[in-house]
């Protein structure tokens, strides 16, 4: 029996729950492409559709990835590495950007 | 006699480790997932970096893009997330036929996954003439999509593996057991990392003005 066995973890009906919350959400991320492409949102497309990915992303980690239910070592060296990369790409693309913008 | 219960002891083994109550494969497993974040994001960002940048030949992936069927090759994928989790439920419940039918229904969603890339690839090179080499974010688009569609490839191999084991006599051990929870985990990283593919490359790019 692995350590992650002595977790209560969620039953299958919640698994299918969230896998029609992830389904929604995916329908409202293509939704909002479209009202984007006839109504042009601005920046707000981009908050939305970024905002929505995070919300699935944190879901697929937490529930389905156990996450949150497992050793708190597990999530800080995941997250740390997340957060190292979205830091280390945001300054790239700033620094390239920046470049790009004075030619 | 010695060697016998030694054997023994490796059997029911908890391979934890001591210090940190997670066993090791485990870890490493989250290590190597938490080190593909930055293999992604390099992709994601050089694709960031030449989706627009204009003054090469037409066309650029985001002017061709077919969201309608990107949409359902994601819902596949986001689906197949479930099953994989429903597959570990079933082992941790030892539930032998469910576990090896939702690994089976994985793999095959993780299939259709794959050749609707495949259709979408060609589709692109035949149809629209949008070649590796045609512009730098054609190139940048492939080799994003293109490696994550291998990540996908490799893990459908691992899942038919763990099934083609588990329809053996004796079905999944709890060697085994620890070998879905892994398959799964990297099931999932894949599956996020096309969530983030899936709005910034599809839903937020657009072409050069």
């Amino acid at each position: 029996m692995s350590s992650s066995e002595h977790i209560h973890h969620p039953s299958p009906a919640q698994y299918w729950k969230i896998a029609v919350v992830l389904a929604v959400l995916t329908a409202v991320e293509v939704a909002i492409y479209y009202i984007h492409r006839d109504f042009d949102l601005g920046n707000f497309n981009t908050v939305l559709l970024i905002g929505l990915a995070a919300l699935k992303f944190v879901i697929v980690i937490g529930w389905y990835m156990h996450l949150r239910f497992e050793n708190r070592m597990l999530s800080r060296f995941f997250t740390a590495g997340f957060i190292l990369a979205c830091a280390l790409y945001t300054i790239i693309l700033t620094a390239l950007g920046a470049i790009a913008l004075t030619r | 006699m010695t060697e016998l219960i030694h054997e023994a002891d490796l059997d029911h083994a908890h391979p934890e480790h001591e210090g940190t109550g997670v066993e090791d494969r485990k870890l490493g497993m989250w290590l190597f997932l938490s080190s593909e974040f930055l293999f992604f994001g390099a992709l994601i960002s050089n694709y960031l970096l030449y989706s627009q940048r204009p003054g090469f030949p037409q066309p650029y992936p985001a002017e061709i893009y077919d969201i309608p069927f990107t949409s359902v090759s994601s819902f596949v994928l986001l689906m197949s997330s479930l099953t994989m989790v429903l597959a570990h439920n079933a082992q941790t419940r030892e539930d032998a036929n469910g576990a090896r039918t939702w690994l089976f229904a994985t793999a095959a969603l993780g299939s259709v996954f794959l050749a609707g890339q495949v259709f979408e690839f060609t589709e692109f090179i035949v149809e629209f003439d949008m070649k590796l080499s045609t512009n730098p974010a054609a190139s940048a688009f492939y080799l994003l999509t293109g490696f994550h569609g291998t990540h996908v490839a490799i893990g459908v191999i691992m899942l038919l593996s763990l099934w083609g084991i588990s329809r053996r006599r004796g079905g999944l051990s709890d060697r085994h057991g620890l070998n879905l929870e892994l398959v799964g985990l990297y099931w999932h990283f894949v599956d996020i990392i096309w969530i983030v593919i899936f709005t910034v490359v599809y839903l937020l790019s657009e072409p050069p003005l």
